[in-house]
């Protein structure tokens, strides 16, 4: 499936934005939208309300798991999959209760994390806006 | 309290003058009497003459030493002892008695009260101020050994919070280096001459070794501070085992080597951190690996009994030198035999495979064959999950 809607990418680092956009480009033509902490996160989601968001959990100024709070609570049909570095379990647990629908480590193969990507996307879009 | 300085025979030197010691005595002229045999030492008194004022003076006067009389109007020495007690910046303070009562069951009751010591009146002042001196050399001892291990398991733990933070912060920029070199490497950005792919392929497989060198001493600092928490599921043994031969015979194939997994079929499954025991067994092999010689082959086996599954993977290397067996299984033990391809090595492995299946409450060994090589071995018990984790 070719997937062409709009991504929300949010990490304080540009070189992991660049590297998952890298990965996006790999399952169609997306168009990516890129914020460097929660705050930005939550302000970008409520402008361009995007079809995934793709959330880093440490950030400055407003850490993933406050804008994931806020984005959901907001918007309850957001579309959030989390990036963890080290996923501790209670913070995975912690996103998916807030509304989450799945987490990566950003540490996954490449393969791995676009496979992750596209069945959430499937499973959340299925095939007639695919 | 004091940091007492260590003399050249490592042990502490220890002044005690300055000491406080309450007296606890209803007889005033007694008091004055042992008062004035203490002040002598070096030592600072406080005299109350019932078990009542003790208790009230213990807070404020704060000694580091306590004479109880034993025989007084109100609450008698042994109440007063177990009163205070009770009193948690109490119990390490000496309490010793002093007292006419001299039957063997009177010195019992007053041990049992909590006492350390029992000095019968008439008594010698020698025989009191060495007994005095006694017990507060072993209370600043005991004191002295009380800072050393808060000092270490602070320094330890600060360790422990560097290396998960080091390593964390380090991991996020080595995954793009690593990503971002993948899609080079496969020609997302255009065609590369032989010249960069050669250098790229070298900048990728540095940043692998990076990342593995990271991901131990992240497992170390996290199973150091007490957090690695087991995600137990029912495994079959095999597959787990199976798996992790044919993909590290990969790399053993680079080496000219191979791994001989003989087939096997465990009588039950067994509820483990599948994800945990397969790192266990990864590591035995890529050791096997990485310190045999190329053409060599590596054997795994299974047993069972009617407790543990058990997993040996043999190798054709030099074995473990003769004394250096005790640190294979520390934080960076590193023993006298090295990687026979360059491979990196932190020393962390075998220390988490060990924290690892013992979570598991199981036991990982090591040991030489007969014919030459080593013989890692880890037992597994059926139900991690019995004895809780």
């Amino acid at each position: 499936m070719e997937f062409n809607g709009t991504v929300l990418v949010v990490d304080d680092e540009p070189h992991i934005r660049r590297y998952i956009g890298l990965i996006l480009h790999k399952l169609g033509s997306p168009r990516i939208i890129e914020a460097a902490n929660g705050e930005e996160a939550v302000a970008l989601f409520a402008q361009h309300q995007p079809d995934l968001v793709l959330m880093d959990v440490n950030m400055p100024i407003m850490d993933g798991i406050h804008a994931l709070e806020k984005i959901c609570a907001a918007n309850p049909d957001a579309l959030v999959v989390m990036l963890t570095s080290l996923a501790t379990r209670h913070v995975v647990e912690r996103c998916l209760e807030l509304g989450a629908v799945n987490f990566v480590r950003k540490d996954t193969p490449k393969e791995m994390m676009a496979k992750v990507l596209t069945e959430t996307i499937n499973d959340n879009f299925g095939e007639a806006e695919a | 309290m004091t940091h007492p300085a260590a003399n050249s025979n490592g042990q502490p030197r220890i002044d005690l003058s300055g000491r406080r010691i309450l007296v606890v005595e209803d007889d005033r002229l007694n008091a004055r009497i042992i008062a004035s045999i203490l002040r002598p030492e070096g030592y600072v008194t406080h005299e109350v003459d019932s078990g009542e004022a003790a208790l009230a003076a213990f807070a404020q006067f704060r000694p580091d030493l306590v004479l109880l009389d034993v025989v007084m109007d109100g609450i008698n020495g042994f109440e007063t002892c177990r009163r205070l007690k009770e009193d948690p910046s109490a119990a390490n303070v000496p309490v010793i008695f002093i007292t006419a009562k001299n039957q063997p069951e009177d010195i019992v009751a007053g041990l049992e009260a909590g006492g350390v010591d029992y000095v019968v009146k008439p008594f010698q002042p020698k025989e009191m101020v060495a007994r005095i001196r006694t017990h507060l050399h072993l209370r600043a001892l005991v004191d002295h050994q009380q800072h050393l291990i808060d000092d270490l398991s602070k320094a330890n733990a600060a360790k422990n919070h560097f290396l998960g933070i080091a390593a964390h912060d380090l991991r996020n920029p080595l995954t793009s280096i690593r990503g971002l070199s993948e899609f080079m490497l496969d020609g997302s950005s255009g065609e590369l001459s032989e010249d960069q792919r050669a250098m790229l392929r070298s900048v990728h497989s540095a940043t692998h070794v990076m990342l593995d060198l990271l991901n131990e001493l992240l497992d170390i600092s996290i199973i150091e501070s007490g957090e690695m928490r087991l995600d137990l599921s029912p495994t079959n043994l095999a597959d787990l085992v199976t798996d992790a031969a044919f993909l590290n015979g990969l790399t053993a194939a680079r080496k000219q080597m191979k791994i001989v997994c003989r087939p096997f079929k465990p009588s039950c499954a067994l509820l483990i951190d599948a994800r945990k025991i397969r790192q266990v067994v990864d590591n035995l092999l890529s050791n096997a690996i990485k310190f045999s010689p190329p053409g060599t082959t590596i054997t795994v086996e299974f047993s069972e009994d009617g407790t543990h599954q058990t997993i040996s993977v043999q190798d054709q290397g030099p074995g473990i030198p003769p004394g250096e067996m005790s640190m294979l299984f520390t934080s960076f033990g590193k023993t006298s035999v090295r990687p026979t391809g360059g491979e990196k090595s932190t020393g962390l492995g075998l220390a988490i495979c060990r924290k690892i299946v013992e979570a598991h409450h199981g036991t990982v060994s090591a040991a030489n064959r007969e014919g030459g090589g080593a013989d890692f071995r880890i037992s597994l018990p059926p139900t991690a999950t019995d004895h809780g984790v």
